[in-house]
């Protein structure tokens, strides 16, 4: 059992893996957290999403599994990840939850729209919106070909028409949150934000592992980011996981 | 009148003139030949008669110059009519070492001439604490005191030293205090800083002083004899002007005389002795200070693998900030989490105060039924001891997991509820679920977005159609056009037919229903009603071209004409087809 848990950890080290293997080292990698080898069964998970394959679970369970290794910073991107993809499910929420409070210093937070607007991902948003505004033309449609059925679809008309204005609108937010808002989240411990996007530009103040910090500019490597409390600072962006949306 | 302009004009340009050829000079000076390092000098470069074309470069190792400061002036002497300018250049010049500097002759380029300096020499020194002599005499307006509250300190021991500024009672103002050196060589060195509210008087010889103290938080980090200091500082403070004279009315608008002072300590040595590794117990981690502690956990009823948290609260003074969790040897029946930690310091220094830490462990068998005691070891300087406080064991009832042998993932399904604070990460899935490939966002898709038009355009059809529907329903007239237009299309059909076949009853039949329908349309009146009269009778005819109407003529008389004389041959019922097609044409052109 020891040899071929060596074979398969080779395997996954060595990156072989390919999408028809997923659900073959899934459970492999789920078993090297069993075994509490929380490092091992990170790089087991992470070697299976660089295969390209991602579902909920799956970055649900290397979240877990950096949390573990005491990797606070992308424990909480990959449950972020996890979120978009299965946004009501709430055991990653519980999770994100409790690796957030396990956070120092001031961190960015969603607003309360955005957790309200965040109960569908963006694709699930984008197809609730396309059927409401195709039902309400379709009505539209049919109160043209046949305008004796127009009082019958009066209601109707309308309150189709009314939920697609409030859904078009919650998707444009979302949207307008997801493409033209980023955060980053601090991967380092201890990580100085300085005044300038520079090694030797002054310190500004200190960011801990897993802080989650609103990205306000870029420069070659550097990104300007600030934190809950509203202080700014540059970072190398190699100390950060970048997201989309706020 | 114009007698005085034309002198005043004379002699402002023989002023100009003269000053034009004024000889320029060049001069630099120093506004003091030594100072103490730390403190300032002014080098002042001096252009009388023109301004300098390039300026000299400053190049002196062992000094800096700052940043100049250019002022321009210029000056009519009316007693001997010479108009001169002068442009001063001022440069801050500190030293970073000690000795003595020469400021080489410099060279500028004034109104053509090249114009050179006579060197300068600025002798640096080092500050110095002052003698107790001179303290007491009181003829110090400034120095500084250092004070270490131990001479022995124990590696990993934090104190706070003091720092006191003294400033004799006629200083009225004090501007740029600024430490120029602190060395701590074998010490951590904290955020030197005033001691808010802690300023005081005190008499020293028959002066009396402002004392103001400055705390330095230190922490041995090295054993062996360290040395603190000399601590040098440079400051400006406001004296009480000389030249202010005895008058009270001119002491009131004495704003006094500002002087740099650099000031310097004795340094001090402190043995720093390490920590005894005589009963040096096993599960020390290096705290030192004095401490007490006090330990939580819960929940104590659990299941196998449950996580059980272990609260530790470390209190007291000492290098808070290096206080660890030491391992628990005895926790070996449970699985253990690196602990997590919080410090509140209720001190400036953080060496007082509160760290907490969290622990999560979990039972690894249904025998454990307490968690054992919590040891945890410091080393107190002022006893020189090493101390150990033991927390005491925790009962705990722990049950069994159950037939699932990997608790982790047996929990999956039992998430723990709302109401409660978890103490962990819920377990991971056990199923994967649906793979997809990296999401692509359907609105970023433009085959998804030029989908959404399909619904607008199909509308916008109905609507037209409905529209033209509703247009037609509701327009007679238009819907009697569109027939009569047809009628004509499908007729001309016939009458070329009826040509070919040489039938011409048919073909004036056809010709004058059709004449008829046409007429009758255009003048908006019944088909029957129209007559060869109407061509000459009615309104709209009579303003339509003539060849029109005279075509319309002729195709009626033919046709009454074809009643009585019907021989007509194939080729003169085309041409009379030909003419009808003609002049309907041209009658549909017609407004009605």
């Amino acid at each position: 059992m020891r040899t071929i848990s060596a074979i398969l950890l080779a395997l996954v080290f060595a990156g072989k893996i390919f999408a028809v293997d997923v659900a073959e080292y899934f459970p492999v990698a789920n078993k090297f957290y069993a075994e509490g080898k929380f490092p091992d069964a990170a790089k087991a998970y992470e070697t299976i999403l660089q295969s390209g394959a991602q579902s909920p679970a799956l970055l649900f369970n290397y979240a877990n599994a950096e949390f573990k290794s005491g990797n606070l910073g992308q424990a909480i991107a990959a449950y972020r990840r996890a979120e978009w993809l299965a946004p009501r499910d709430s055991e990653i929420r519980a999770n994100l939850d409790f690796v957030r409070n396990q956070v120092q210093g001031a961190t960015v937070r969603e607003g309360r729209w955005q957790n309200w607007i965040g109960t569908l991902s963006l694709n699930e948003a984008a197809i609730l919106t396309a059927v409401l505004f195709w039902l309400t033309f379709a009505l539209l449609f049919a109160r043209q070909l046949r305008p004796a059925l127009i009082p019958k679809l009066k209601t109707a008309t309308r309150i189709f028409a009314v939920l697609t204005v409030f859904s078009a609108s919650a998707l444009g937010l979302q949207a307008a949150n997801h493409f033209s808002k980023q955060t980053a989240v601090v991967i380092s411990n201890a990580t100085v934000a300085r005044s300038g996007p520079f090694d030797e530009a002054q310190s500004a103040f200190i960011l801990h592992d897993g802080a989650e910090l609103s990205v306000l500019d870029r420069h070659e490597n550097w990104i300007q980011v600030a934190d809950g409390s509203g202080k700014t600072g540059w970072l190398p962006m190699k100390q950060v996981e970048i997201l989309p949306g706020a | 009148m114009r007698f005085i302009s034309k002198i005043s004009i004379a002699l402002v340009a023989a002023a100009l003139l003269h000053g034009a050829v004024f000889a320029a000079s060049f001069t630099a000076s120093l506004d003091r030949d030594s100072i103490m390092l730390g403190e300032q000098a002014t080098l002042s470069l001096t252009f009388q008669g023109g301004s300098p074309n390039n300026m000299p470069v400053l190049d002196v190792p062992g000094l800096s110059f700052g940043r100049p400061n250019t002022s321009t002036s210029q000056n009519i002497n009316f007693n001997t009519g010479q108009m001169s300018s002068t442009v001063s250049i001022t440069y801050p010049v500190a030293a970073q070492r000690t000795g003595k500097f020469t400021i080489p002759a410099l060279t500028a380029d004034v109104g053509g001439q090249q114009l050179t300096t006579a060197p300068l020499t600025l002798t640096v020194t080092t500050a110095s604490a002052p003698s107790t002599a001179a303290v007491n005499s009181g003829n110090e307006v400034a120095f500084l005191k250092f004070d270490f509250p131990k001479n022995k300190i124990y590696v990993g021991e934090p104190e706070v030293a003091r720092l006191d500024l003294y400033l004799r009672d006629d200083v009225s103002g004090l501007n740029g205090f600024q430490l120029t050196s602190s060395p701590t060589d074998g010490f951590s060195c904290g955020k030197t800083a005033e001691q808010q509210g802690m300023r005081r008087r005190a008499q020293i010889g028959n002066r009396v002083y402002t004392v103001i103290p400055i705390s330095m938080p230190l922490t041995a980090v090295r054993t062996g004899e360290l040395t603190l200091g000399p601590f040098t500082a440079s400051l400006v403070v406001v004296l009480p002007s000389q030249n202010g004279g005895g008058d009270p009315f001119f002491r009131m608008f004495n704003q006094g005389e500002q002087k740099q002072f650099a000031l310097a300590t004795d340094p001090v040595k402190v043995d720093s002795l390490p920590l005894p590794a005589q009963n040096q117990p096993a599960n020390f981690t290096g705290a030192v200070g004095n401490f007490t502690m006090t330990a939580t956990a819960g929940p104590t009823n659990v299941t196998v693998g449950d996580p059980i948290t272990v609260r530790v609260q470390i209190s007291g003074s000492g290098a808070l900030d290096g206080v660890t969790l030491p391992p628990q040897d005895a926790w070996h029946d449970f699985k253990t989490y690196p602990p997590t930690s919080k410090l509140d310091t209720s001190d400036q220094f953080g060496f007082q105060g509160t760290k907490t830490f969290e622990q999560i462990v979990s039972p690894l068998n249904a025998e454990v039924h307490e968690l054992p005691p919590l040891t945890f070891t410091f080393f107190n300087p002022n006893d020189g001891q090493y101390h150990t406080l033991t927390e005491p064991a925790v009962p705990l009832a722990v049950k069994a997991a159950g037939a699932t042998p990997m608790p982790t993932l047996a929990a999956a399904q039992n998430p723990a509820p709302e109401n409660q604070t978890p103490q962990d990460i819920l377990p991971i899935k056990d199923k994967l679920g649906t793979l997809e490939n990296k999401t692509v966002q359907l609105v970023a898709q433009p085959v998804f977005l030029a989908a959404q038009a399909v619904p607008v355009l199909a509308f916008l059809a109905a609507f037209i159609w409905r529209k033209r529907t509703d247009n037609l329903a509701n327009n007679p007239r238009l819907r009697r056009q569109r027939a009569v237009t047809q009628l004509v299309r499908d007729g001309l059909n016939d009458l070329k037919k009826f040509a070919a076949a040489n039938q011409p009853d048919e073909f004036f039949a056809t010709l004058f229903r059709l004449l008829q329908e046409q007429l009758g349309e255009r003048l908006d009146c019944p088909a029957s009603a129209i007559t060869e009269n109407v061509v000459e009778e009615n309104s709209m005819l009579r303003g339509a071209p003539e060849a029109t109407l005279n075509g319309l003529r002729e195709l009626f008389q033919l046709c009454n004409q074809a009643r009585y004389a019907p021989v007509r041959g194939t080729s003169e019922l085309n041409l009379v087809a030909a003419q009808f097609e003609k002049s309907i044409g041209e009658l549909q052109n017609l407004k009605a």
